[in-house]
């Protein structure tokens, strides 16, 4: 066997070992490469960074443990930009793990001692909603007859931030990060085209060809585009966590895929080359 | 008359009237009483979450009952152990929304073998572009020169060193993904509308399961 026919059928446990040793270097020692911020990523800051002081966001946590690698460092760094600005927060699940991603958020904001923001005065969670896109009609419809609790059970109508907030008229944006597609589409439906409020999206990369549309036509003003979105975020706010961590892994990973992509074609060309001569 | 089909089709038909009433009217009454409906449907998709579970336990009961030879039915039993145990720690202890032990256990199996789930994806792609990802003939090199377009446009440090990589990434996500994707849209769009008057006038009776 040649040398450039063992180059084109590398066993799949090489190249699987590779990868994993791509991911373990920056994982075990972060390098802090330089990372370029993407419009998308800027512009869903600069769209939160535009609202007034106490607008009140609707934000949906639409993803479960499969998601939380790629989109929970994204959903942390937005909800610090959110309480650094003195914005107020409505919560919601659309993913039936998103009510168990809520403490693993919260947990690295900590809304309270970092910012003094106060449970039912700043934000309020109130739970998954089954239904997708019925849930979402339903909290843009007539929030209070579809919810009466939040999620600990508490009663939203003694809340001062609750007693504001009747439907999507009180939504300043809607906010979602998803890794679901008829979430990431359903939202546009349902606030922008039902009731035009704005919207921002985030979802894993590889769905991102399917929100850029709506990116484009101005339905999104900005998306969080996976890990790369929300290492991006994460340095917009100054909050680095560990999109930024996993930036330096993509960076190495990707780069091992592009090698293995121009090692399986070189070989490839070459052992036809041999074969033709 | 076919009691089982005219009334679920009326149904749908009224639904579907108000629902059109209260987007191109906006008339309050109609608005109040499609929010009705809309809170009906939640409270519906809830119960379905719990027939969902019924029918896991039918369904993999079954198969562990069977304990058919070449069939993986202990998986049967684990999914049935596990969901048991989530369930019983959540009546047993009360803890069914955030309690301590609840999200322990979530925490501690679920998470990580979620995330592992999603993440071993990434070697399946490595390899998969590896092997196939190859300029064998014309077509093949225009998605060989797109993807290695998009993978160096996506790998943060490619961008920060040279923003050409972005800009060609975002051209490709432009005109070309994006338009040829408005397109798919447009028809999705036009299939639903027909999909949408045909089920509300009757013709569409899929949705009523097989009969």
């Amino acid at each position: 066997m040649s040398v450039w026919e063992k180059l084109t059928s590398l066993p799949r446990e090489v190249v699987m070992g590779l990868v994993i040793i791509a991911m373990l270097i920056p994982a075990l020692s972060p390098l802090g490469l330089p990372l370029m911020t993407g419009q998308m990523s800027q512009d869903w800051y600069d769209t939160i960074e535009a609202l007034p002081e106490g607008s009140v966001i609707l934000f949906d946590i639409g993803y479960g443990s499969g998601g939380y690698p790629s989109l929970g460092p994204g959903t942390i760094a937005a909800f610090h930009q959110i309480f650094e600005n003195d914005l107020k927060l409505v919560i919601m699940a659309t993913a039936l793990e998103g009510t168990l991603m809520y403490p693993l958020v919260m947990a690295a904001v900590q809304p309270e001692s970092n910012y003094g923001a106060v449970y039912g005065e700043d934000y309020v969670f109130i739970g998954y909603i089954a239904g997708t896109q019925t849930a979402m009609a339903g909290v843009l419809g007539d929030l209070h007859e579809l919810v009466t609790n939040d999620y600990q059970g508490n009663p939203i109508s003694g809340m001062p931030l609750m007693d504001n907030v009747g439907g999507a008229d009180d939504f300043a944006i809607v906010a979602y990060v998803t890794t679901s597609g008829d979430v990431a589409e359903g939202w546009v439906y349902q606030a922008y085209s039902q009731y035009n409020r704005d919207v921002l999206g985030g979802t894993l990369s590889m769905m991102t060809t399917s929100i850029k549309p709506y990116y484009d036509s101005g339905q999104l003003l900005g998306i969080m585009d996976g890990v790369k979105g929300a290492a991006d975020l994460e340095f917009l706010t100054g909050h680095p966590g560990d999109a930024i961590v996993s930036s330096d892994i993509l960076t190495f990973t990707q780069t091992l895929v592009l090698i293995f992509i121009a090692v399986g074609n070189i070989s490839w060309f070459m052992q036809k080359q041999e074969g033709s001569g | 008359m076919d009691y089982k089909r005219d009334i679920p089709l009326a149904i749908t038909f009224i639904v579907g009237v108000i629902a059109i009433g209260d987007y191109y009217t906006g008339i309050e009454a109609v608005t109040q009483t499609f929010n009705v409906i809309k809170n009906w449907g939640i409270v519906l998709q809830g119960f379905a979450l719990g027939l969902g579970a019924v029918n896991l336990f039918r369904v993999h009961g079954r198969r562990l009952s069977a304990r058919k030879e070449g069939t993986d039915w202990y998986f049967s039993g684990w999914l049935l152990l596990m969901l048991v145990v989530f369930i019983g720690l959540g009546l047993v202890t009360g803890e069914y929304e955030q309690g301590a032990t609840y999200s322990w256990l979530y925490n501690a199996i679920y998470l990580p073998l979620g995330s592992t789930m999603y993440s071993s994806l990434a070697f399946y792609m490595a390899y998969g572009a590896y092997k196939v990802l190859r300029a064998r003939n014309f077509d093949a090199a225009l998605l060989f020169i797109t993807a290695v377009l998009v993978i160096f446009g996506n790998t943060p440090i490619f961008p920060a060193i040279y923003p050409g990589f972005f800009h060609m990434r975002e051209w490709i996500f432009g005109p070309i993904v994006s338009g040829a994707y408005r397109g798919v849209r447009i028809g999705i769009g036009i299939g639903a509308v027909v999909l949408g008057i045909k089920t509300l006038i009757g013709m569409e009776t899929g949705y009523l399961g097989r009969r």
